[in-house]
């Protein structure tokens, strides 16, 4: 792909529900706050791209009505939605229109208002013969498969109490971020209320209200930006099977990250992940995902990544912090999830994350996962590639 | 950049060829499930394309939730697309906003050779009852406005002091009719029930199932001499409300063809097209689009939308009705359209050239 690169970033306030603005003012801050951090105004847009699963707030075709909140009235937009990854899909989306050479400046917005809906139901609607019955929504598969995991690969759920404590704890230092939890503790985390086996209330993400975007420009007009700039160095996407059924052992072999993974980290010339990355954003809708996609995404052997966490490799501190905003574990507003993960790491390498900074960030990873395994791998690095 | 810079959707980086395709035969009621629909225009696109599975790089598919009652409805057919372990992305507007999402990552040089599928079961559903859930929710849908009565509000602007009008709209409405193999005279449309003022029922498109599959690549890929490129594209989308726009013309469909037209190079003179493919649902749509698009005929050989179609894979084929008749014509032009959103509120647009 031709190079591109990320000139800024803006997030709204994500919360359990954001009444105070309609779905097209959430995009309107989400886009301003992006506009602001790149220097860019309104009238440079070029296009639009829109994340967004339009079944959660039961709309169809919502860029209709939120694209004037995205400066998008009058200029080439439509809407990408791929379930979990659709943030991440429409970054992905983004950087090949701003690579393809009809745009200069393209906007990625994506947004979620889980307050309007119902998640639980638009999350059902799976295969009405095979799947609906049986694995429909978050909770119940990740159940499923999280036990597997467990069984395979001897994960604890202290280990993954572990992770829900960081990323509460990080969240606290992000301004943005839905459930700010510092004092939180690992027992904490296990004795609240079991939602399905081995699934506490605390291993799983919240439903938020909220919206993210980025500004990504062609290479030529990076050049012309004096702010910095965060360059795409690997954009991978794998899908997989449509039917849980036919994906054997999903999170312990979880072949779609596995492949993209290996296929970003060859065009960005990663060789040790753990070494060469200096933070990532992963999206981690459980705290047992984390740990499942540490090794699938390389940072350890298959069966370390509860030794990971126990020694704090990926802790603020570590050697390989991950999830600094406090990841999908504290803020999940569906569509722009994906776009937090991309928006975060970006920031991190334009030096503008605020007290969740790590200093000195060269090379960072965001991803993207759906529940069907779907996976998006994305590097970014300081460096024009 | 912006505005001052709209002639940038050159094609600096080549053209894309449009290696095969494949639509489904219209159905009212396809009996199947729409993985089996998708399947069968996948399988004879790739045909007629000369490709296999593994020559497809990654797939864009085009579809609607809501429309399916499904959950991220690409997966429904991740499958039968081959995208099991393949870059898959959906653009969940008409098929042919998807086609010109393909081209741009062809031409950022993402991909060589991607599978655009888009599809539509309107069997399944009411289906324009459930666009009024494509209408904002608070000022809009709670009066029952949905596309339909949309699409009537923008033909009455339309007539609006031209007593010539329904009469011109039956006569058209035949003609179309006609050109697709059925019989219908200017009368019996006439007298068809008003669905919405002044709309006839046999004024609206047949809608039904269906499924559009099209291989797009650069144009190095494509295999032989002689090939049918798009040269340019270009989508907008406009304001939202029916009130802030003037319904009485298609400027969105202005602003793409102004920025199409000037990457193509081919200015005002669009006589150039020997065919041109809108995407049009009722016949008061295709005034809109002569003269947003400039231009003085529409020269569908097919009878265009009015031949059956299905939510979400209109303007798709019409790429491959454009690409087919222009066909071993080298010099032969032709455009492609598709809308989504009520009274025409997003467009997109292809011009095709065959060398």
């Amino acid at each position: 792909m031709r190079p591109v690169a990320v000139l800024g970033t803006g997030q709204t306030d994500h919360a359990s529900s954001r009444p105070d603005v309609s779905q097209p003012e959430l995009v309107r801050e989400a886009v301003t706050a992006a506009l602001e951090d790149a220097d860019v105004s309104p009238r440079e847009i070029d296009a639009v791209v829109i994340s967004n699963m339009e079944l959660f707030e039961g709309r169809a075709f919502p860029e209709l009505w939120v694209a004037e909140g995205a400066f998008a009235a009058r200029k080439p937009c439509y809407k990408v939605a791929t379930g979990g990854t659709s943030g991440t899909s429409a970054c992905i989306a983004g950087f090949h229109l701003a690579g393809s050479g009809s745009f200069d400046t393209v906007v990625v917005v994506g947004f979620e208002k889980h307050s309007e809906g119902h998640t639980q139901t638009g999350m059902s609607l799976t295969d009405p013969f095979w799947d609906r019955a049986v694995a429909s929504g978050a909770l119940g598969n990740f159940a499923l498969s999280i036990s597997e995991y467990m069984a395979e690969r001897g994960a604890t759920p202290e280990q993954a109490a572990r992770v829900a404590v960081k990323a509460r704890r990080n969240a606290a230092r992000n301004p943005h971020a839905h459930l700010k939890m510092p004092d939180l503790t690992v027992d904490d985390v296990l004795v609240s209320r079991m939602l399905a086996e081995p699934l506490h209330l605390l291993d799983m993400c919240p439903q938020s209200d909220g919206a993210a975007a980025i500004v990504v420009t062609s290479d030529e007009a990076a050049g012309r930006r004096g702010r910095g700039a965060a360059w795409v160095h690997a954009a991978v996407t794998r899908h997989d099977q449509p039917y849980l059924g036919d994906l054997d052992r999903r999170m312990v072999t979880m072949e779609a990250m596995r492949d993209a993974a290996r296929a970003a980290y060859a065009d960005a010339g990663i060789q040790s992940p753990r070494r060469d990355l200096d933070v990532a954003e992963i999206y981690e809708p459980a705290s047992y995902a984390e740990l499942a996609w540490y090794e699938a995404l390389g940072f350890c052997e298959d069966g370390e990544a509860g030794r990971l966490v126990e020694q704090g490799v990926t802790e603020m501190e570590g050697e390989l912090p991950v999830n600094p905003s406090g990841g999908v574990l504290s803020t999940n507003p569906v569509g722009a999830t994906g776009v937090i993960r991309v928006a975060e790491a970006a920031a991190q390498l334009l030096g503008r994350a605020g007290d969740r900074q790590v200093p000195g960030s060269r090379t960072a990873l965001a991803t993207g996962y759906g529940v069907y395994a779907w996976s998006d791998v994305i590097v970014l690095g300081v460096a024009r590639p | 950049m912006g505005a001052e810079h709209a002639s940038t959707e050159a094609g600096p980086r080549g053209d894309v060829a449009v290696l095969g395709a494949h639509t489904t035969p219209f159905a009212s009621a396809f009996p199947g499930s729409i993985a089996e629909l998708v399947l069968g225009a996948v399988e004879q696109a790739l045909a007629a394309a000369g490709v296999d599975w593994t020559d497809i790089d990654a797939v864009v598919t085009a579809s609607v939730d809501l429309f399916d009652g499904l959950t991220a409805s690409n997966i429904a057919v991740t499958e039968v697309v081959g995208a099991v372990h393949k870059p898959e992305t959906r653009i969940a507007a008409d098929g042919l906003a998807a086609a010109i999402h393909a081209i741009h990552q062809i031409r950022a040089e993402a991909y060589e050779t991607v599978l655009v599928v888009a599809h539509g079961k309107a069997s399944m559903s009411d289906h324009w009852g459930l666009t009024a859930w494509t209408v904002d929710p608070v000022f809009l849908q709670p009066l029952g406005v949905d596309a339909l009565v949309c699409a009537g509000l923008q033909a009455a602007l339309v007539a609006r002091g031209d007593q010539a009008a329904l009469r011109r709209w039956a006569d058209v409405t035949a003609a179309r009719i006609r050109s697709a193999g059925g019989t219908l005279t200017p009368e019996a449309v006439l007298e068809s029930p008003e669905v919405a003022t002044p709309i006839r029922a046999s004024m609206v498109a047949p809608l039904g199932d269906g499924a559009c599959a099209v291989v797009l690549g650069a144009e190095r890929a494509a295999r032989g001499g002689r090939r049918v490129v798009v040269t340019a594209t270009s989508h907008d989308i406009d304001l939202h409300h029916p009130g802030v726009r003037d319904l009485s013309t298609w400027e969105g469909l202005r602003r793409a063809c102004d920025r199409a037209y000037a990457a193509a190079g081919i200015g005002e003179s669009t006589s150039a097209f020997n065919v041109v493919e809108p995407s049009c649902m009722f016949p008061h749509e295709e005034e809109l689009f002569l003269a947003a698009a400039r231009i003085d005929a529409v020269t569908s050989p097919t009878g265009g939308l009015f031949a059956g179609t299905a939510p979400v894979i209109s303007g798709l084929t019409r790429l491959v009705e454009a690409a087919r008749a222009i066909g071993g014509h080298p010099g032969h032009r032709a455009l492609a359209h598709g809308t989504w959103g009520p009274a025409g509120q997003a467009h997109a647009v292809a011009v095709l050239e065959s060398r």
